[in-house]
């Protein structure tokens, strides 16, 4: 590996290519160090197929992209055995899922059990096709998109499957100047492609040192006293969120030290990744929809409550 | 110069109270503890006028000292001594500590209870004992019989304030007969009433002696505990609360000098980093409070 690569050179390099979308630059940086899975959920046209795309091709990864509808196979997304006649035996055919970054495109258009299937080999990081087991490459990220607005014959993924996602990002449309940027920088010409900044065994190194960031006693405490507060009996929240977001809360927290440069981390860190971790872990109930409230201005209610260390 | 070494001290003194559960060993005196108060010798001190917080601890066995005896920060007032005295008798042990601390602002002040951490001699069992919380109402000025005082010694400076001038005007008048006696054309030299003595200047802490403070502090106590004490300290310098981020700190108006940022920072990651790096992050801490002080001075 060479030593001199940063995840900021990735960012660096991402930014060229994507505008306006920091928040999902940052999002799969985070994803990569932390080795978890992002469900991204914005209206189309936002470049989140284009992130996936110029971060694998930084990475000099693999990249495939799966469009999830309703008559989707988990066989389609894992692979399947099919009969070779000219050898009389059964071969096996690898899915797309055998990626370095894999894009599930409207995740909710699929039915459950295909959702399942994914969700079982972004958990178990390999999957079983006949009488044998396959491992998923390493790095391997899921980058599942869900479309909030037109929500007709899709399949809501339940809290338990979501929980499997580290975080979940939500995609807002970039700003004026932003856009006139993409505006110069896309209407004249094809996207160019991102060229490679860093290599695989680079992402394994950076993981490792992400991993070793130092978290203090007094911020253990105060992740775990925000997930707790979640759990509080509250007007909009039927259930709180899980100890996974306590781990993810942590793993997120290191990440964010890192690319800042750090090997220690603040409580500024797990303020700024709380949202990510916890949006999608937490049970709002009907009221916060019939009282037009936004579920970011629960969870910042929450955050705000709990003083840091 | 006076005033800032008690500050200091006092801020070392409620540092180290702080500091007394992390130094705390996991292996604590069997005691049998027969009572464990706390007192003040008087329930609504005045505003600059020093007064006693008394602790005591009575218990069975005859011991040389107590220890796991914690006391709460007193951050409202200003700690001027601390006396401790342990008694043995053949019944027990008399353990008495007097601090002596005075009032700077008016209001209620809530005392936390001192804990003290033992195991039980009668079950065995580790413990945590609790003295009673004090409320303590600080008064303003002192009550009618001082001011009545205050106002007497004010009218007899006056009166011989006047005396003073009457015995110098009549002094010069001597002079100037005496000179004109002489017929000397020599003007007579004028005389210069003492001006009075100026009203001594309300309490108030700058940053200067708050960064100093902490610099002493830190110097003294190399330690992760002194570290967050006086991140603490120097974020209420800033007009922070403790709950605000080092990001929420960054973002008040007051923070935008380079030197400040940089202690800000640097108090942050000698509060946060790991063990092995917290000698060189209270170097760099210390650095960051001295370019503060010249910055300030």
């Amino acid at each position: 590996m060479n030593a001199s690569r940063t995840p900021n050179d990735l960012a660096v390099a991402l930014g060229q290519t994507i505008v306006g979308q920091s928040g999902v630059i940052e999002a799969l940086l985070l994803a990569l160090l932390s080795n978890g899975h992002v469900l991204l959920e914005g209206p189309p046209g936002l470049a989140k197929t284009l992130a996936c795309r110029s971060l694998a091709a930084a990475l000099e990864g693999e990249f495939k992209r799966i469009q999830f509808t309703p008559d989707l196979l988990p066989s389609d997304i894992v692979g399947t055995r099919i009969f070779d006649q000219r050898e009389s035996a059964f071969a096996t055919v690898l899915g797309p899922i055998f990626a370095n970054v894999v894009l599930a495109d409207e995740i909710n258009r699929a039915p459950a059990k295909v959702q399942s299937a994914l969700l079982e080999a972004m958990q178990e990081r390999q999957v079983t096709i006949g009488p044998q087991s396959y491992e998923l490459p390493d790095p391997f990220v899921v980058m599942a998109t869900m479309n909030p607005l037109d929500s007709e014959g899709t399949y809501a993924l339940p809290i338990a499957q979501m929980d499997r996602f580290l975080m979940k990002v939500n995609v807002g449309y970039p700003s004026s100047e932003d856009e006139r940027q993409i505006l110069d920088r896309f209407a004249v010409a094809d996207t160019q492609p991102v060229r490679a900044v860093a290599t695989l065994d680079d992402v394994r190194a950076w993981r490792a040192q992400a991993h070793a960031v130092h978290i203090d006693e007094k911020l253990k405490r105060y992740i775990v006293d925000l997930v707790v507060k979640t759990r509080e009996p509250s007007k909009y929240v039927d259930y709180g969120a899980s100890p996974r977001a306590t781990l993810a809360l942590a793993f997120l927290a290191r990440g964010r030290a890192f690319l800042d440069g750090r090997d220690f981390a603040l409580p500024d860190d797990v303020r700024a990744v709380a949202g990510h971790a916890l949006r999608h872990r937490i049970g709002f109930n009907y009221r916060l929809t019939v009282e037009g409230m936004n579920a970011d201005t629960v969870i910042d209610g929450m955050i705000a409550a709990v003083p840091a260390p | 110069m006076v005033r800032r070494a008690a500050g200091a001290v006092a801020l070392m003194a409620a540092f180290a109270a702080a500091f007394a559960p992390v130094v705390r060993a996991q292996s604590l005196a069997r005691l049998t503890v027969q009572s464990f108060t706390r007192a003040a010798d008087t329930t609504s001190p005045k505003i600059d006028l020093p007064f006693h917080l008394i602790l005591t601890l009575r218990v069975r066995e005859r011991v040389d000292q107590i220890a796991n005896l914690d006391l709460p920060m007193l951050a409202q007032l200003e700690l001027l001594g601390d006396e401790r005295e342990t008694t043995t008798t053949p019944s027990g042990t008399l353990y008495r500590e007097t601090i002596t601390v005075v009032a700077h602002t008016a209001g209620t002040i809530a005392i936390a209870p001192a804990t003290l951490q033992a195991i039980d001699a009668r079950d065995g069992k580790p413990k945590q004992w609790y003295t009673n919380g004090l409320n303590l109402r600080i008064a303003g000025p002192g009550p009618q019989v001082l001011r009545t005082a205050g106002f007497i010694v004010r009218q007899v400076a006056i009166a011989l304030l006047w005396l003073l001038l009457w015995l110098v005007g009549i002094g010069c008048v001597v002079l100037a007969l005496v000179l004109i006696f002489r017929r000397s054309r020599r003007s007579a030299p004028v005389v210069v009433a003492p001006p009075p003595p100026r009203a001594p200047l309300p309490v108030t802490r700058s940053p200067r002696e708050w960064a100093q403070d902490a610099l002493t502090v830190l110097r003294a106590e190399r330690s992760r505990q002194a570290a967050v004490a006086v991140r603490s300290a120097i974020w209420r310098m800033v007009g922070a609360s403790d709950g605000e981020t080092l990001g929420d700190v960054l973002s008040r108006p007051g923070t935008n000098a380079p030197t400040t940022r940089a202690l800000l920072v640097a108090l942050e990651r000698s509060a946060f980093t790991y063990d092995a790096d917290l000698d060189a992050a209270i170097d760099d801490a210390c650095g960051a409070l001295e370019r503060f002080i010249e910055s300030a001075s």
